[in-house]
């Protein structure tokens, strides 16, 4: 990319896009009614050399309950890192936060997330924590399971089911703890189109079945914004505009184009 | 055997390219030795042109000609046995999945038995090889041999007992030729009875004998057949049961039979919980290991190195930026596993954070029966020793 296409994209003029109808902050009256809030977070690290680098950059969104929203930007533009915020593994420097409890994240790489050698048992693993009888931890890695289409393979070892059986005993995992927030990071990244459907789809099924649960989802992939009931936009680590799906997808089908048509000028 | 000088042109030999081909390589290679499609051509130019003048000299093994290519011993003669993009292609070409892992179908017997009288069994066929008669070592291979046939599905038991007997058979062949074989470098300071003045000791009227055969310097005695057959014996049963044990039991419910027998040591002080979640955790990471070694191999493979240019050193210099590669993906495997392990609430005090383990279902019948079987081997394996020596 040359120098001048580079500027291009850079000082492309944002829209301005109005509220939605559904987004709370038009009736914000109802703080309960929000699964995640933040108000200008600033996240920051410092580097070997001591200097400090910015990370997130005075972000702000607020995601209602209930709702299956997306987390879209470039690489590097602090998807990841808002979203760590967000499951508590990072703190934020400087800003409010407030995200509903339960919560439970989904890493990128299932691999990384499936930690016991089979599936009942890697789905019980995150109960642990909490004072239950065998009964019931029992039934709920059975309800999980059938949630997500894998109760058939309750018994399998972990290592011989594909990459998107394993994401989906890994969105059991969480939905097992009975959290109220899922945290979902890039979970299609390594998943073929079935696979990548099949995903979505279970995720939906769980939204779908309770309305107390909210789901943030990071991804690349465009046309997951259509399973979305909203969309949060970043860039270089700042929120760039958040709001319904079609309004981003807009947005970022606008700047494709402008980008291409600089291009070809 | 003779040898004979041929003044041959090697274009006699090699097909000379058509004037069409483009000799000419399309992109530079990045790296040093890499391969370009075109440089195969280049190279053959260079042959081709410096060769132009050099005699052959062609051997033969026998009378029967130069041409009598299927008596040339040398193809028999393994040729870069241990090349490096051999040893690579065949990591990379290798299962991901590790040897033993469990097999869900189809239930066989041995599934339902009960996983704590597996790990007994396991202990048992340990602790016998090296404490029983021949004969019962022999037998319990056999046993075992027979057992892995019925219980496995052909595939894996084929792929396993042929690793297995291989390694127990050079273990048999290297020990009990090799125990008696090498003279000893200490001498024993009693001299002979010859000396002292003493009577030979008299040859056995039975017919025995210490030596059982001689294979020229090599000899197999009773000292040898012994160490031979008991450490083959137990190297086989070791990994054959392990394998028949970890093919019918899931990871949880081996760790749930360790639990139940260590469990009272932690009045001693043991870390039980800490050695369980370690066991899983372990049993769950070697499946990564094992992706990440094929994995980090395929890339090395898919560069198309061009070895023959490559020194020893640069050679081994690959190896060892191929190991170091693996160790720095597995610890960011493990930085991610342990993040994820936070992130579900696991705190590192394996006491607060229980893992519910179970037996599993196992049958009744099963285990009676395999409980009977156990105390009949141990009791004829006691016997053996009285009853046939």
């Amino acid at each position: 990319m040359n120098q001048s296409s580079l500027a291009a994209v850079s000082t492309f003029k944002l829209p301005v896009l109005p509220i939605p109808h559904s987004h709370p902050s038009r009736n914000c009256g109802n703080i309960d009614n929000l699964a995640i809030e933040c108000h200008n977070m600033c996240y920051s690290i410092t580097t070997k050399q001591g200097r400090l680098k910015p990370i997130l950059k005075d972000c702000s969104l607020s995601i209602p309950s209930g709702q299956l929203w997306m987390l879209l930007g470039p690489n590097g533009s602090g998807k990841s890192t808002l979203l760590k915020i967000f499951a508590g593994l990072l703190n934020p420097n400087e800003g409010f936060l407030r995200v509903k409890k339960p919560r439970s994240f989904v890493f990128q790489n299932p691999d990384h997330q499936v930690v016991m050698p089979t599936v009942k048992d890697d789905v019980a693993f995150g109960l642990s924590k909490f004072n239950l009888t065998y009964d019931e931890i029992r039934s709920r890695v059975a309800r999980a399971l059938d949630a997500v289409g894998m109760y058939d393979y309750l018994q399998r070892p972990v290592q011989t089911l594909s990459g998107g059986q394993k994401q989906r005993v890994a969105i059991a995992g969480a939905l097992a703890e009975a959290c109220k927030v899922l945290l979902l990071d890039e979970l299609t990244t390594f998943l073929d189109e079935a696979d990548q459907v099949g995903v979505i789809k279970a995720v939906k099924n769980t939204l779908a079945s309770s309305e107390e649960i909210t789901a943030l989802w990071v991804t690349h992939r465009l046309e997951e914004l259509e399973y979305a009931d909203g969309a949060v936009y970043m860039e270089e680590g700042k929120v760039i505009m958040h709001g319904d799906a079609s309004s981003i997808m807009d947005f970022i089908e606008a700047r494709q184009a402008a980008y291409i048509k600089q291009i070809y000028s | 055997m003779f040898t004979q000088l041929v003044h041959a042109h090697p274009s006699a030999k090699l097909p000379l390219p058509s004037p069409l081909y483009t000799v000419r390589p399309s992109t530079p290679p990045i790296f040093k030795h890499q391969f370009t499609p075109n440089s195969r051509t280049q190279f053959f130019f260079l042959q081709h042109h410096h060769q132009k003048l050099r005699p052959f000299i062609r051997c033969a093994a026998n009378s029967e000609g130069v041409g009598g290519n299927k008596l040339n011993w040398e193809k028999w003669v393994p040729r870069n046995f241990l090349a490096a993009d051999k040893v690579f292609r065949w990591i990379s070409e290798a299962t991901s999945s590790p040897i033993g892992q469990y097999i869900s179908s189809p239930t066989t017997f041995l599934h339902s038995v009960d996983s704590r009288i597996k790990l007994a069994w396991l202990l048992v066929l340990v602790v016998l090889p090296a404490r029983s008669h021949i004969s019962v070592r022999f037998g319990l291979v056999i046993f075992l041999a027979l057992l892995s046939m019925w219980m496995q599905p052909k595939q894996v038991w084929v792929d396993q007992l042929g690793r297995v007997t291989l390694l127990s058979g050079i273990l048999f062949i290297m020990l009990g030729l090799g125990t008696d074989s090498a003279p000893s470098l200490v001498f024993s300071r009693t001299p002979p009875p010859s000396i002292l003045g003493l009577p030979n000791l008299p040859t056995s009227l039975e017919g025995y004998s210490y030596v059982i055969m001689k294979f020229g310097p090599l000899q197999l005695t009773r000292k040898g057949l012994s160490t031979a057959s008991t450490s083959a014996c137990l190297t086989f049963t070791i990994f054959q049961s392990a394998s028949l044990c970890l093919t019918s039991t899931t990871p949880e419910q081996l760790a749930f039979a360790l639990q139940w027998f260590i469990h009272p040591l932690k009045h001693l002080g043991l870390p039980v919980a800490e050695i369980i979640l370690t066991l899983l955790l372990s049993l769950r990471f070697i499946t990564l290991v094992f992706d990440e070694v094929r994995n980090v191999a395929l890339g090395i493979v898919s560069r198309r190195i061009n070895w023959q240019l490559l020194t020893t050193m640069e050679t081994v210099d690959v190896f060892f930026t191929y190991i170091r590669r693996i160790f720095r993906n597995i610890f960011s495997h493990s930085e991610q596993i342990s993040q994820a392990m936070i992130a579900r609430g696991f705190r590192g005090d394996c006491n607060s954070h229980k893992l519910f383990l179970s037996a599993g279902t196992s049958s009744a019948m099963a285990n009676i029966l395999s409980l009977l079987c156990l105390v009949g081997l141990i009791g004829a394996a006691t016997w053996s020793k009285y009853l046939l020596s």
